[in-house]
């Protein structure tokens, strides 16, 4: 099993973060690497079990399901259906929590999942700086004060 | 029941901070407003269930129970035995964890107790305040960081 593990402060109130994230089909408006997306069946973006259908920049697809969502502890989970990356069994959570002094966001991103052990290294890197790393940079550019 | 709540980020490893937070018996080295503070019957400041005994810069003499100790999740919870202070069914919450952007550490401080009827804000105010922010403000002067 392969950990990643990504945390940042966003220097805007949790609120406002949460803002920008909660909605599982909005990736395209505010992660650079996402192009387009949409919610397969027609289903509202907050309905638990909904699966996204998306794009990379670079044209790759992927298909995610929403397992979990919580306006009370801001927190997304969901997991890969599809991709074209070489990974099963994946499972991220996207969490955010107040830092009172200096009312921010604490921003934490990570994901399990297995895969060839000869892989894991290139996964776990790209992973963490290219998706969760380079949402939290993308969302501190958004929602700067 | 009131609840406090308070975070926040210090400029340092989450290692270096766990390091001083660990110790159940060193806020007498780094907290403002304790005095002094020792282990009851010789226990290890790490053995789950030990007691630590102090004072607080006023005089006040209170006891705190460790409820939990965790290095796995940089995490520990105490509860109050004894205090001249009527915060009643106090237990206590910190956890650290990493940010990883910048190597630096979340720290998050909560706690739920009872009070006295009409005497929730201002022990609310005193806790969020002189303690858990005053803390704050501590280990970053004790750790030499911004």
């Amino acid at each position: 099993m392969a950990r990643v593990y990504v945390s940042s402060v966003i220097d805007a109130p949790v609120a406002r973060v949460w803002e920008r994230i909660r909605d599982f089909n909005a990736l395209p408006r505010w992660h650079p690497r996402i192009r387009d997306s949409r919610i397969e069946n027609g289903e509202p973006s907050d309905r638990i079990g909904c699966v996204r259908d998306f794009h990379l920049q670079n044209g790759d697809r992927l298909r995610e399901k929403l397992l979990g969502l919580s306006d009370y502890d801001y927190f997304c989970t969901y997991s890969i259906l599809e991709s074209p990356m070489p990974l099963t069994n994946y499972i991220a959570t996207l969490r955010l929590t107040p830092v009172t002094d200096g009312d921010r966001t604490f921003a934490e991103w990570s994901a399990e999942f297995d895969c060839d052990p000869a892989e894991e290294a290139g996964l776990i890197e790209g992973i963490g700086e290219n998706v969760f790393l380079g949402g939290f940079n993308a969302l501190k550019r958004q929602v700067v004060r | 029941m009131v609840k406090v709540v308070t975070s926040t980020v210090i400029e340092a490893p989450v290692e270096a901070v766990w390091e001083v937070l660990r110790d159940f018996n060193g806020h007498d080295r780094w907290h403002p407003i304790v005095a002094d503070s020792h282990v009851e019957r010789g226990l290890p400041s790490d053995k789950v269930g030990c007691v630590r005994n102090f004072h607080l810069q006023d005089g006040s003499n209170l006891r705190e129970l460790l409820l939990t100790l965790s290095d796995a999740d940089m995490a520990f919870s105490y509860c109050l035995l004894d205090t001249p202070v009527p915060l009643l069914n106090y237990v206590a919450h910190v956890r650290l964890a990493p940010v990883t952007d910048g190597n630096r550490t979340f720290w998050h401080w909560e706690s739920r107790f009872d009070t006295p009827p009409g005497r929730e804000k201002e022990l609310h105010d005193m806790v969020a305040t002189n303690v858990y922010q005053g803390g704050f403000d501590a280990i970053r002067t004790h750790l030499g960081v911004a």
